[in-house]
């Protein structure tokens, strides 16, 4: 049914090394955004970034693909500083894919076709590669053909955010960094959307950065978690590995997800449920094997 | 029933956009919604349900192709309403979106809350004890003097609240108010809706995309199509799971948790669980019950 594009790429890492960034520097605003970051965001794996509003998320993200230049330290991709040759800073946005927060606001072409073909013109691309990435892109996104021709602006919110999602995936990005790419949409838009790109990410065996506030979602679609805190790197880890530790994650802004709450409440209750569940499927299974086991141990 | 008692009071609303051709896109299908003084009802719907115009409809920013719409006992749909009575109707009814940098207009707090009363006329010295009660009303009264830019985004999104209590209105409608926000920041700015509510008696209307919200509110009304499909207490509407996720929707994850138990694992549980405490207590008893099987 659907093509598979073949082999996967190399994965690449990309890390900021002691990078501190300061906004309005020589004016009486001048103020360190980032402090002295040095983190890494592994090869081939989705990491969701998390962290309270003004944590240094969105700096992060425009440092990656070079938008912002680091006033001081590096950033790296594979080993090697990006800012190295800065007349070619243009080709590190093919290489590193950024979709904006609320990215709908930036289409601007006559079709939807058009739109997300846009990223792989400016590469240079033919035209039959160019089909093809639209194609695929659109796969991922859960556009389909026939929306191909509208025009973007009669489409819905929903679709439009789609629509700019799939014109950074066409780019094929070795790395793609999305920013908050689920906020305002319904709960089943979420999945979809997040399904998608998880799909997109376990196909293509690519980097992807999610910047989120939900705990809920980046629990399901993420590998492992990143949490900021005022420009500094709080915590890295598996969900587990982040998510025991309640105080810290309250201290600075965030939260477990809710069902982690109830699993806890069913502890104390003197319900001995496995400690280290974040998502509702996990609970579900571990609810229904305790209280099997339970059952047959009655019975034996 | 009489009207007085409501401070939304829709019958049979109907709307609807033109598309490019000039065809008319029914957006709102006949749709009636009352109400109450000092309520909090929460509005959910998918993406494109018709959510944010009927807000648009319910503030008088948009006008309806037909039905009837009743403000604090005034018909909105006759034709000798002036314009001076439309701004007073829009002052009872304020509403707060979804971007806190769309809302701010001034450079520092105090003067961005003032705004509105000052374009309704209100005198200097009244002005100042609006603000003032504004701001203690959302908790923010220390920062009366800083620059908006300043402050995070749960914080930005009280300052717009303010903005809006400073009108003085009698019911305020959120637009999705928290969807911008981190853990910290929604939790703040739910906490202040909750409390506009219970202690102003501000009518709320809140919608939303967060199930765990709408659990809060007294009443919840869910969108769909631009029709009304559900309309009950939070506890009766969340029981409607299948018919939830059918348009698009979730319940909250402790209500996920138990229907599927109950569905798919055939535990003996009641189908209307919203709580995690409910919840613990209603596994409790199951747990003690296998425990005792096995004494």
């Amino acid at each position: 049914m659907a093509e598979t594009t073949g082999e996967k790429k190399h994965a690449a890492e990309i890390e900021l090394s002691h990078v501190t960034y300061r906004y309005s520097v020589g004016t009486p605003f001048e103020k360190a955004a980032l402090q002295d970051v040095s983190l890494k965001f592994e090869a081939g794996i989705i990491t969701g970034l998390m962290g309270h509003t003004g944590s240094g998320k969105s700096t992060i993200a425009q440092l990656l693909n070079g938008i912002l230049r680091p006033t001081e330290g590096q950033v790296l991709i594979d080993g090697r500083d990006i800012w190295a040759e800065p007349k070619k800073i243009r080709e590190i946005c093919f290489r590193v894919g950024l979709v904006f927060q609320y990215p709908e606001y930036q289409l601007f072409e006559e079709t939807v076709a058009k739109d997300i073909a846009y990223g792989p013109h400016n590469m240079g691309l033919d035209e039959k590669e160019i089909a093809r990435r639209v194609e695929e892109a659109a796969r991922f996104t859960g556009l389909t053909p026939d929306l191909f021709e509208k025009s973007p602006f009669e489409l819905s919110g929903g679709q439009k955010r789609r629509v700019a999602i799939a014109g950074v995936m066409a780019m094929d990005p070795e790395i793609l960094v999305l920013d908050e790419p689920a906020a305002g949409l319904d709960p089943r838009g979420r999945k979809e959307i997040l399904g998608g790109i998880r799909a997109y990410q376990r196909e293509k065996g690519n980097t992807i950065i999610i910047i989120s506030h939900s705990m809920e979602d980046m629990a399901v679609y993420a590998d492992k978690l990143m949490v900021l805190d005022h420009g500094h790197l709080s915590r890295y880890g598996t969900s587990h590995e982040v998510f025991c530790h309640a105080e810290e994650l309250k201290a600075v802004g965030l939260s477990r997800p809710q069902i982690t709450k109830l699993m806890m409440e069913l502890q104390k209750a003197g319900i001995p449920v496995d400690s280290g569940i974040y998502t509702v499927d996990d609970a579900y299974e571990a609810v229904v094997r305790l209280f099997r086991e339970k059952k047959q141990g009655g019975m034996a | 029933m009489e009207s007085k008692n409501y401070i939304i009071d829709a019958k049979n609303l109907c709307f609807s956009y033109k598309n490019e051709d000039g065809d008319p896109l029914p957006v709102i299908k006949n749709v009636s919604l009352a109400v109450e003084k000092g309520s909090f009802v929460a509005v959910l719907g998918h993406n494109g349900s018709g959510k944010s115009t009927l807000a648009k409809l319910l503030n008088l920013v948009l006008t309806p192709d037909s039905g009837s719409l009743v403000i604090d006992g005034c018909e909105t749909m006759r034709d000798d309403l002036t314009d001076a009575d439309i701004y007073d109707l829009r002052r009872k009814i304020g509403m707060v979106f979804q971007n806190p940098d769309n809302q701010l207009v001034a450079t520092i707090v105090e003067e961005d809350i003032a705004f509105g009363p000052e374009n309704l006329g209100i005198p200097p010295k009244e002005i100042r004890t609006r603000v003032d009660e504004a701001l203690k009303a959302v908790n923010m009264t220390e920062f009366a003097h800083h620059s908006p830019s300043q402050l995070s985004g749960g914080q930005k999104q009280r300052i717009a609240i303010a903005g809006i209590i400073a009108m003085l209105p009698d019911c305020i409608i959120f637009d999705e108010s928290t969807a911008m926000l981190d853990p910290a920041g929604r939790a703040e700015v739910m906490d202040t809706i909750e409390r506009l509510n219970k202690e102003k008696g501000i009518t709320v209307l809140l919608i939303t995309h967060y199930m765990d919200e709408a659990v809060r509110a007294d009443r919840v009304v869910v969108m769909n199509h631009g029709e009304i499909l559900l309309d009950d207490a939070p506890r009766h509407v969340f029981s409607e799971v299948e018919k939830l996720k059918s348009v698009g929707l979730d319940v909250p994850q402790v209500t996920d948790l138990m229907w599927r138990l109950k569905k798919d694992a055939g535990f003996d549980l009641p189908g209307d669980l919203l709580h995690s405490d409910e919840a613990v207590e209603a596994l409790g008893k199951l747990w003690k019950k296998l425990s005792g099987e096995e004494a």
